[in-house]
């Protein structure tokens, strides 16, 4: 490993890479979503990332040599219209990364969200390959943790990234972070002027209809933060806390103003609802007023700013006398 | 199937059989060497093979520990031996464990995978994904519990007075179904994330766990093995039926018992090492009893089979397909065309059914 | 076979009567009771027409009552094509997920979903339709292969090698798609929610003429049981009806799995029990299947909308759960080599 080490203070001294790293030759140091501090004797400039913490890194300025991703990269939202040119891509496959392909690329860091739950990095769970844990052993890892609000996990890689770096007054970059900042401000700004706006987050299946609990879902979390009323479901499945099951019956258990619709199989998932004979009981459903609520997949500033600039839209055209709750 | 006890029967004619018997034991020798060989050329093959091109030379004299250098130590040390050690391992067990109980159920469709353990395992580690959000030896552990307390119970319930291989595979296909219906409830209830990690679990890969649950399979094999081989001549007894066997004063119940705690204990391990892979206990000892003839089968020779196989589902799964996927995807691309080549060949002797 | 062969046949028909008052009464019980609790006056009024609550009407008539027609029928189809499983196989163990059938719904539903991206209910039902009817064309093209054609065994090895692959290819899709994972293990779990009219009406027609062609090949199937050499000495054409039963088998099974998903143990364990019940006369068999399967079914369907209300627990999980005991109980304390 200290060839490896010797290879990249070199070329970090050069400056080839995107990261301008001003301290090439002193020791780094970085503390971690997991509490765990990461000591190296130089800034890190060969990083393995995995694709969500990637697409973080990529949004920052960094650009790392090598990427590990669950699906393949250009079906992956958060990857799928970025420029990956020059990077090596070691995995499409949840749970399997090419750990020797890995190994050659002699990488100092590996990038990857902590999971405080799992008490594990993406791409090291609990049921992964024995082979793609071994990628811990090429290179410390380092990541921002999942928790209850998205931006913490956004400001966890900008803060990475600034050690790492980066350039964070780097036109685009900053200009990102402003578009975010705006859109934040426009979110509550809608959300305030309506106080009485209720919303419901639900994922809908042929079979049930989920009702998702906020506490589990940072993105939920966070429009709570910023004044929009998420409903919070009342009886959740006890054995699966983060939904709940609601019987296509008792589809009209809850009246918000606005449905927020699950947007991974969107917009098939409403189509599906608006099929079942019971899905106009919901007021808000009959009146049209929903919009597709990202799940799980943001880790840059610009994702968010994109979204919550759709759902401000759709919170100005709600009407809060709709629902009931 | 009748081996020893007609030759017996028949001693005048003693001297030409006596050649003959040493002839087959002999052959039958050759061939369980020649698959072992062939098991041990597959496990070298897959430690050379992988993403960086290494010289046979330098694989061998790294693993031998001849020479040392730190990036391919890594690589094969860290890498690819545990790869190959658990294919080989599981190959192993599984084919022994196949073998075994095709014999004591006398049934060549009888399989763990038929009879409720692996399904006991894959309950018990899928609840653990998703319930519980354990990680790599908590979810082995689970597995081999759960696997063993399936075999207990189906044991429990298909005992009435004895056991009959009939019942015995009835009530592994019930609980089978059930556990299998709880399995797809839990994925359909869990979160994606969860969902996906027990999907991968359940369809078995090897280098799915770490090295203590290979060790303890190593362990079980070394153990379990020969005591195997041991109980084999009660097997033969067994293969005359339960009424003749008892007949002939043989303690069928005990011998069985053991037996059947053999395989259930070879595919716990197994499985709490890769996860349930399909088929490799189903074909391991009908192909082994087709390479030896006529003549019983070797449980040994069942083992280099199943050994040769997950080797090679292993190699394909992640070497030849273009999206590396997990062992068990390929043993049952595997199983299948098997299962036709067994129809067809059936077929022409005329023994279709 | 001695000891089934004289039943009478009148107390045969009272029971056959029994049950059918028996099934009404349950089709009954799935319209008035459900995750919804309404109040057994108001569903009256709803099917009239005239509920006062809009929303307690839709759910009766637009929701219970198609879904228990439909429970009706798939119910009905699961029951007579294990029944016809287990008579052409000679196998007291066939039922369609053993021969493949099954794997091969899930298989083409998973491709649908990956490579079509068809998301919809609808296209669900053609997609394992289709996939039930090339795995019963699949199996019996290579169990046909010989002189003898498609014999028991040759049936059965040939279903658990189709299985196989299938299974192969379905997983080796959701390992890469974690999307058609996303939407295919809820279709796994079997289940008659959300399946209102127009699954119905898709499907309606194929399980009717499916249970028709089923309940004609009673007399034939008795005759097979005997043995195909004894089928032939009494003038049967073996092979004929062998396919014709089994392009029953697939026309229910296709129809019962594209609507509801795969849904175990009751093409396994309905047959023993109407066995048990009325012996190993197919022509008594047959009909019994058709009012017991569809029973259990709906009282399973509603076991599922009680326990966990306000969401539901799958039928598939409960026929799974239920199913279980009973069939052990059934292995245990009668011997089922006796058929």
């Amino acid at each position: 490993m200290t060839a490896a080490l010797l290879i990249a203070t070199t070329v970090a001294a050069c400056g080839s890479d995107s990261s301008a790293s001003e301290d090439a030759g002193g020791p780094w140091k970085f503390t971690d979503g997991s509490g765990e501090t990461v000591e190296l004797e130089s800034t890190p400039t060969r990083i393995i990332a995995h694709s969500h913490a990637a697409a973080a890194l990529l949004s920052f300025g960094i650009r790392p040599v090598g990427i590990y991703a669950d699906v393949p990269v250009e079906e992956d939202p958060g990857l799928k219209d970025l420029d990956l040119e020059g990077i090596e891509i070691l995995g499409e496959t949840w749970g399997e990364i090419d750990v020797e392909k890995a190994a050659t690329l002699n990488p100092d860091l590996i990038v990857a969200d902590w999971w405080p739950v799992e008490d594990a990095y993406s791409g090291t769970e609990g049921g992964v390959k024995a082979e793609s844990k071994k990628i811990a052993e090429l290179a410390p890892i380092a990541g921002s943790a999942q928790g209850d609000s998205i931006v913490s996990v956004i400001e966890g890689y900008e803060d990475l990234a600034r050690s790492l770096g980066a350039d964070l007054s780097e036109e685009g970059v900053a200009g990102r972070k402003q578009r975010f900042e705006d859109a934040v401000a426009g979110f509550e700004a809608a959300a305030g002027a309506k106080p009485d706006l209720t919303a419901l987050a639900v994922s809908p299946t042929n079979e049930l209809l989920y009702v998702a609990v906020p506490e589990h879902a940072p993105e939920l979390l966070d429009f709570r933060r910023w004044g929009l009323d998420v409903i919070i479901p009342d009886d959740p499945d006890k054995a699966f806390p983060y939904w709940e099951n609601l019987s296509w019956e008792n589809a009209d258990k809850y009246q918000p103003d606005l449905l927020l619709v699950d947007d991974r199989s969107y917009p098939e998932n409403l189509e599906q609802a608006e099929k079942q004979p019971t899905w106009d009981t919901i007021d808000a459903a009959k009146a049209g007023s929903e919009t597709p609520w990202p799940g799980y997949w943001i880790h840059t500033y610009e994702d968010y700013a994109e979204q919550l600039e759709s759902l401000t839209a759709a919170i100005d055209k709600a009407d809060p006398k709709l629902g009931s709750s | 199937m009748t081996g020893g006890v007609t030759t017996l029967r028949t001693a005048p004619v003693g001297a030409s059989i006596r050649t003959l018997r040493l002839h087959r034991r002999r052959s039958r020798f050759a061939l369980t060497a020649l698959l072992g060989a062939l098991a041990f050329a597959l496990f070298v093959i897959t430690l050379t093979v992988g993403s960086s091109s290494i010289p046979v030379t330098d694989v061998l004299a790294s693993l031998f520990g001849l020479e040392s250098n730190e990036g391919v130590d890594f690589i094969v040390h860290d890498l690819r031996l545990p790869i190959a050690g658990a294919a080989l391992c599981v190959g192993l067990a599984l084919g022994i464990a196949g073998t075994l109980f095709q014999q004591l159920l006398n049934n060549p469709l009888a399989a763990p995978e038929f009879v409720g353990i692996s399904a006991g395992a894959s309950l018990a580690a899928v609840s653990g994904i998703v319930l519980f959000a354990w990680s790599g030896i908590e979810i082995s552990l689970a597995a081999l519990a759960g696997a063993f307390a399936a075999a207990i119970l189906i044991y429990a319930l298909a005992w009435r007075g004895g056991i009959s291989g009939y019942r015995l595979i009835l009530i592994g296909i019930g609980l089978t179904e059930l556990m299998l219906a709880l399995v797809t409830y839990l994925i359909a209830r869990a979160q994606i994330y969860d969902a996906r990690e027990a999907t991968h679990w359940l369809t078995g890969s090897i280098g799915q766990s770490g090295a203590d649950e290979l060790r303890a399979l190593i362990v079980v094999l070394l153990l379990l093995s020969p005591l195997a081989l041991l109980l084999n001549r009660s097997l033969r007894t067994l293969q005359l039926g339960d009424d003749a066997a008892r007949g002939l004063g043989a303690r069928v119940e005990t011998a069985r018992l053991g037996l059947l705690a053999i395989a259930v204990a070879l595919v716990a391990f197994a499985t709490a090492v890769a996860g349930p892979i399909a088929f490799v206990a189903l074909v391991a000892g009908p192909i082994a009893h087709r390479i030896l003839g006529p003549t019983q089968s070797s449980i040994l020779a069942a083992g280099f089979v199943g050994a040769s196989i997950v080797l090679v589902a292993d190699l394909i799964a992640q070497q030849v397909l273009p999206v590396a996927l997990p062992t068990g995807v390929v043993t049952g691309a595997v199983g299948a065309p098997y299962l036709l080549w067994v129809l067809v060949t059936l077929n022409r002797q005329g023994r279709g059914g | 076979m001695a000891a089934g062969a004289s039943r009478d046949t009148r107390a045969l028909s009272a029971g056959l009567a029994g049950l059918a008052l028996c099934l009404l009464l349950v089709c009954g019980l799935s319209i008035a009771v459900g995750s919804r609790s309404i109040d057994f006056s108001v569903v009256v009024d709803a099917l009239g027409g005239h509920a006062q609550n809009s929303t307690e009407q839709t759910v009766v008539n637009d929701i219970r009552v198609p879904r228990t027609l439909l429970g009706l029928l798939v119910g009905a189809a699961l029951g007579l094509s294990g029944a016809l499983l287990q008579g052409v196989t000679r196998n007291p163990l066939a039922d369609p997920s053993i021969m493949g059938l099954s794997a091969g719904a899930a298989a083409f539903v998973v491709l649908g979903i990956s490579v079509l991206d068809i998301r919809d209910l609808g296209g669900y039902v053609w997609l394992a339709f289709a996939g039930t009817a090339v795995a019963a064309v699949l199996v019996y093209g290579v169990a046909s292969f010989g002189r003898e054609g498609a014999t028991p065994i040759k049936l059965a090895l040939a279903g658990a090698a189709v299985a196989a692959g299938l299974w192969s290819v379905t997983t080796g899709v959701v390992m890469t798609d974690v999307d058609a994972l996303d939407q295919i293990r809820f279709w796994q779990v079997g289940s008659l929610a959300g399946r209102n009219m127009p699954v119905l009406e898709q499907v309606a027609p194929f399980l009717a003429i499916g249970i028709v062609l089923a309940l004609v090949c009673g007399r034939a199937l008795n005759g097979i049981a005997l043995g195909d050499s004894t089928a032939r000495a009494l003038g049967q054409r073996v092979e004929a009806t062998r396919a014709l039963i089994l392009v029953a088998v697939t026309v229910l099974c296709g129809a019962a799995t594209a609507a509801c998903g795969p849904i175990v143990f009751v093409g396994l364990v309905v047959p023993h029990v109407a066995r048990a019940i009325c012996g190993p006369d197919y022509r008594w068999i047959l009909p019994y299947c058709l009012l017991l399967a569809p029973a259990i079914f709906l009282v399973c369907d509603v076991l599922g909308r009680i326990v966990l209300a306000p969401g539901e627990l799958e039928v598939g999980v409960v026929m799974g759960v239920l199913g279980a005991p009973f069939f052990i109980a059934l292995v245990r304390y009668r011997n089922l080599a006796e058929l």
